[in-house]
């Protein structure tokens, strides 16, 4: 444990070259100086472990991501089995109100968020043409924080059973006299840890957006993606301190028997729908507006025009973003908050619609009178535009409050925000999935099955959630357990456990290409997809794929919106744009090793600190000792330990191998290949 | 050739879908689309103007994805170095599809505001103290309109809302544990049951008949077997469902012959039940709260066997045909579902979930009463309340 006194590195990082010479010397001191060493390892489990490097962080994030939605997708297959004959006796009651509980919240915190920030991640720092995020170990850690809080907020499976008062966790059914079980618990520490990482995400992504821009890329000339995202982590700053307070509140009371949301001592439980929405509300736009700047991205690309109204797109998407604060309480309009307040959010929700409108249309005149390539991920695209119209037009039909006071709480609104939630941001999710899957690992995905996953998906949707608007009409509420006989629930519901199993084999279809085409590729079968498969207008395509681990071998300079495809089309003589390159004979090689960012030890240690916190205050306060040790132990590591690992950082610094740039998602130097640099005083061949 | 070959079969099949169809679109009883109370007309008429206004913008919009879909899709034959005319934007355009949506909705939020506020005045009618608890409603009458629901001659019922026809009834609603929603579809839109709040809201049938409804704000285990119904009487039936409750409680105070099955059923009703169960001017020991249940309440079980379900409306008191109509024995009377009340009482948990280890719901007596008790049970509840006034 001996504190490093020499650290070459700890000024500015790689402002100062390395004597010629000691490269011995420095190896002798690095690999031995205790915890605040950094790690090196470039290869194997450990790269993915301790990586700082937003590339892998983001497809982290999208590997959990799918993860957690095989997870929320069970849970829900479960639910729809119940559903499928009147008075169900598949589950218990008790089970399945866990189960639509921990459904809700493993696909909005566990699914659709983190594949939003696996995009963001990934795509953001090279859509500005960026070498990383800002802050690349924060970045780590909020992938790690993620990690561990989804962990712990499924761990309730197994320790007495999940959450049961639904995703809104409505005051007072969540105290301890009504749930006395610990579901609620993990409920409420486990979405908290996440809502952490989210905030550690949403901080990064704006400080990295806001300030490292390459040279020319003005505002008003990012990639819409890139401003989606931005008009996303500003919801996320301030709809998650909300959350936070509430989630604070509730734990207060379940755990040291605080009084915030007990009626008997004065407590008013609209108090908690209030501080949920308003976090709530946001939060919808948090999952949809991902989905929007994926498919402003595919939309011009597939149909060989520019954004329609490329400014317009914008400012609506800001807009949606300001006037989602304004309609929180259009989620309570039987709540009995007053006919006043009721008139108000009717009217703020109708005008939400017309900036969405705006978008819509717009997409539509960007598709128009173009060259369309239906590609798997222009079908996704599509889908998103036509099926998130149809859930924009039901969520209309909720604004106007006398009738929300009979849709709402049944199958009506469940059709409504399943097709936004999964005809808009999934479908916007699987768009960029197929259409950036080519950049991130060097291979198309298969095109024969993608379009069975989507024409499964499209239909299996369709026939889940397109008759949930007629039983909801029929008066089915939601989170019943069973329904009666006479109720007239069951032909719609048996066919809406059908469409279920569409979408259950879409998603095999899915998990079955992305492993086969994978093994293909590992064996040489696929073609390398080359930087720039989809003729595409924004950076990340100017750059080889799969992204080397540097992104940039020099910093872009964008003089325009869509630079990189004004590289390739230029007019001719009559005025007529003419092709005058292919991407990829003008996208950057790949071949330089500037300094990078090393990996570090520190992230996944902090984050494991939060859920022996959580364990702690549901347990014993013993355990939270133990996490808030290693949490502010870890704190001391990460500002202790060196800026960049001496060896590694100046072992790439003097590489002049770089054959290897292009070999496949691992295809960087490997450990020795930075030893044997670093020995040979930068001479050695890596390979 | 193929094509005529399977004709048969073809038009069997779509036949058969039609039937499902149809059979899929014969609604329930809980159809807000089926409006009979004047509110939820009102609601109706905007509910359908707006979703035929969002199936034709809907229509737009679908034309135009298939007009592109089919119109400008790239063709294998296209010059791949040719491009469609760049078109960056329209400001024109752009100024005319928001202008359009943004009258579309002006004009909605004028037609909806003032039925906000419709809906949320005063009826002319009587007040109704509604109470919602995990996992039953209670309806109080303030028969001798002194402003409380606490008197001798006010009634208490549970599971039936019995309203006459015609009246815009005041709903007084109260919740004793967590939120609960107050909603019978046909008759009007939900309003919520908060803890420490009261809130008001009316209902009105303009014909008489029995309305289902239920819980729909998630109040925990048993949410979805917290149901009611209004049952809407003539005005000269209500005055007769009016009188026979009183009758009801009178009788319930007469003693009852001794050696009988129903004197050992009310012994062991007097054992086991009035811990939580109020009979009035009998048994009232659990009267104004107890503390074997968080919602401190229990059904009052005075005029029980008037009610025509059981159980938070789960289980009807007297049988039903097929099609839901009440059936009469040879004696004319309706025929008491006694199998399935026996039933509830022995073990009540196992026909409704519940966790009478944490306050909530109905004990289970399968370990407790022997078939004898039940049976001198069910003869002692027999004899609380005659049976229901039902709409003609």
């Amino acid at each position: 444990m001996a504190i490093v006194t020499d650290r070459p590195d700890s000024e500015s990082s790689g402002t100062e070259l390395e004597p010629a010479g000691d490269g011995a010397a420095v190896l002798e001191d690095s690999p031995h100086t205790g915890v605040f060493a950094r790690p090196t390892h470039a290869t194997g489990w450990r790269e993915w472990l301790f990586t700082v490097d937003h590339k892998k962080i983001g497809i982290m994030y999208g590997a959990l991501a799918m993860f957690w939605f095989l997870v929320g997708g069970i849970e829900i297959g479960l639910v729809r089995l119940q559903l499928w004959a009147p008075d169900g006796e598949v589950i218990s009651a008790d089970f399945y109100n866990q189960l639509f509980t921990m459904h809700g919240v493993t696909m909005v915190f566990l699914v659709i968020m983190p594949l939003a920030n696996a995009f963001a991640n990934y795509l953001v720092p090279l859509q500005i043409g960026a070498r990383d995020v800002a802050f690349p170990r924060m970045n780590a850690l909020g992938l790690w924080v993620f990690f561990f809080g989804g962990i712990f907020l499924n761990l309730s499976w197994f320790l007495g059973g999940g959450a049961d008062g639904g995703w809104f966790a409505y005051a007072p059914n969540t105290g301890m006299a009504y749930s006395p079980g610990h579901g609620m618990d993990f409920y409420a520490l486990g979405l908290q840890i996440a809502g952490i990482a989210s905030l550690l995400g949403a901080i990064n992504l704006l400080v990295t957006i806001i300030n490292m821009r390459c040279p020319g890329m003005s505002l008003l000339r990012m990639p819409v993606f890139t401003w989606m995202i931005l008009v996303v982590q500003f919801l996320l700053v301030f709809a998650l301190p909300v959350i936070t307070v509430a989630l604070i509140l509730l734990t207060f009371d379940r755990t040291f028997d605080a009084n915030f949301f007990n009626v008997d001592a004065g407590a008013d439980p609209l108090l908690w729908q209030h501080l949920f929405w308003i976090f709530g509300h946001p939060e919808v736009y948090i999952l949809i507006l991902p989905a929007f700047g994926v498919v402003s991205e595919t939309l011009p690309v597939f149909s060989r025009k520019p954004l329609f109204g490329y400014p317009i797109v914008v400012l609506s998407g800001a807009a949606i973003g300001f006037m989602g604060w304004g309609v929180w309480a259009h989620h309570m309009f039987t709540s009995g908050m007053g006919p006043v307040s009721v008139a108000a959010f009717s009217a703020t929700t109708m005008f939400i619609a017309v900036p969405t409108g705006v978008k819509i249309l717009n997409w539509i005149a960007t598709m128009w009178a173009g060259k369309v390539r239906f590609t798997v991920p222009m079908m996704f695209s599509v889908s998103l535009v036509a099926m998130f119209t149809i859930g924009g037009l039901s969520g209309v039909m909720h604004a106007i409050a006398p009738a929300d006071t009979q849709q709402t709480d049944t199958y009506f609104i469940v059709a409504h925000f399943h097709y936004v939630l999964v005809g808009g941001a999934l479908m916007g999710m699987f768009a960029g999935m197929y259409y950036w899957w080519p950049k991130a690992f060097g291979y198309h995905l298969n095109d024969r099955l993608g379009r069975w996953h989507f024409w499964l998906m499209l239909i299996g949707f369709n026939v889940t959630f397109g008759p949930m608007h007629i039983v909801g009409l029929q008066g089915m509420a939601r989170r019943h357990s069973v329904y009666g006989e006479f109720d007239g629930f069951e032909f719609w519901n048996k066919i809406a456990t059908i469409g279920y199993f569409f979408m259950l084999i879409a998603m095999v279809i899915l998990a079955v290409n992305i492993f086969r085409t994978w093994g293909r590729y590992r064996r040489g079968l696929e073609p390398a997809a080359g930087a720039d498969p989809w003729d595409g207008r924004t950076l990340e395509w100017a750059i080889p794929s799969p992204v080397p681990e540097h992104n940039f071998d020099y910093v872009p300079v964008v003089s325009d919106v869509d630079d990189f495809w004004h590289k390739k089309y230029q007019p001719d003589e009559t005025g007529k744009l003419r092709r005058i390159a292919n991407g990829d004979d003008i996208a950057q090689i790949g071949d330089q090793h500037p300094h990078l960012p090393s990996p570090s030890y520190w992230p996944i240690v902090l984050a494991a600190g939060m859920p022996l916190i959580g364990f702690g205050l549901i347990y014993n306060l013993w355990i939270a000792g133990i996490g808030l040790l290693l949490l502010v132990g870890s704190m001391f590591g990460w500002t202790l330990e060196p800026a960049t690992d001496p060896d590694a950082g100046h072992g790439h610094d003097d590489h002049g191998d770089h054959d290897d740039g292009h070999g496949g998602p691992d295809g960087h130097d490997d450990h020795n290949g930075v030893l044997a640099a670093s020995t040979a005083n930068g001479e050695a061949a890596g390979d | 050739m193929t094509g005529t070959r399977f004709a048969p079969r073809w038009r069997l099949a779509a036949l058969a879908g039609v039937a499902l169809l149809v059979a899929g679109c014969a609604t329930g009883q809980l159809d807000a689309t089926k409006p009979i109370g004047k509110e939820a007309q009102d609601i109706d008429g905007l509910m359908r103007l707006s979703g035929w206004m969002a199936v034709g913008v809907g229509i737009f919009v679908a034309a135009a994805v298939v007009a592109i879909i089919v119109k400008f899709r790239a063709k294998p034959t296209d010059d791949p170095d040719d491009l469609p005319p760049q078109i960056h934007g329209n400001r024109k355009a752009e100024i005319t599809w928001t202008l359009i949506p943004t009258a579309l909705l002006v004009f909605l939020t004028i037609i909806t505001l003032p039925t906000v506020f419709a809906l949320a005045r005063e009826g002319d009618g009587r007040t109704i103290k509604v109470e919602g608890q995990q996992w039953w409603w209670q309806f109080s009458y303030d028969v001798n309109n002194d402003g409380d629901f606490d008197d001798a001659v006010d009634i208490v019922t549970a599971n039936d809302l019995v309203i006459p026809v015609g009246e815009e009834v005041n709903l007084e609603i109260h919740s004793n544990d967590v939120i609960h929603s107050f909603w019978i579809p046909q008759l009007n839109g939900k309003r919520d049951a908060v803890p420490g709040r009261v809130h008001h809201w009316r209902i009105s049938s303009t014909e008489p008949g029995i309305f289902y409804g239920e819980c729909v704000e998630f109040c925990g285990l048993s949410h979805a077997n917290m149901q009611m119904r209004a049952i809407v009487l003539e005005e000269a039936d209500f005055e007769r469902w009016l009188d026979e409750q009183q009758a009801g409680r009178a009788a319930a105070a007469e003693p009852l012959a001794e050696d009988s099955a129903e004197a050992a059923g009310a012994a062991l009703f007097e054992t086991h039940c009035i811990s939580c169960h109020v009979v009035d001017g009998v048994y009232e020991s659990a009267a104004g709260g107890n503390a074997n249940l968080i919602a401190g309440i229990a059904p009052n079980l005075t005029n029980l066997m008037s009610r025509t379900a059981f159980a938070g409306a789960l289980y009807e008191t007297y049988a039903q045909d097929a099609d839901r109509e009440y059936v009469r024995g040879s004696d004319g009377k309706l025929i008491v579902n006694i199998a399935g009340l026996r039933e509830w009482v022995r073990n009540a948990p196992d026909l409704k979930p519940a966790r009478a280890d944490n306050l909530q719901g109905m004990l289970d007596f399968s370990e407790v009463l022997t078939d004898q008790d039940l049976d001198n049970l069910m003869a002692y509840l027999r004899t609380l309340g005659n049976e229901p006034v039902l709409p003609r």
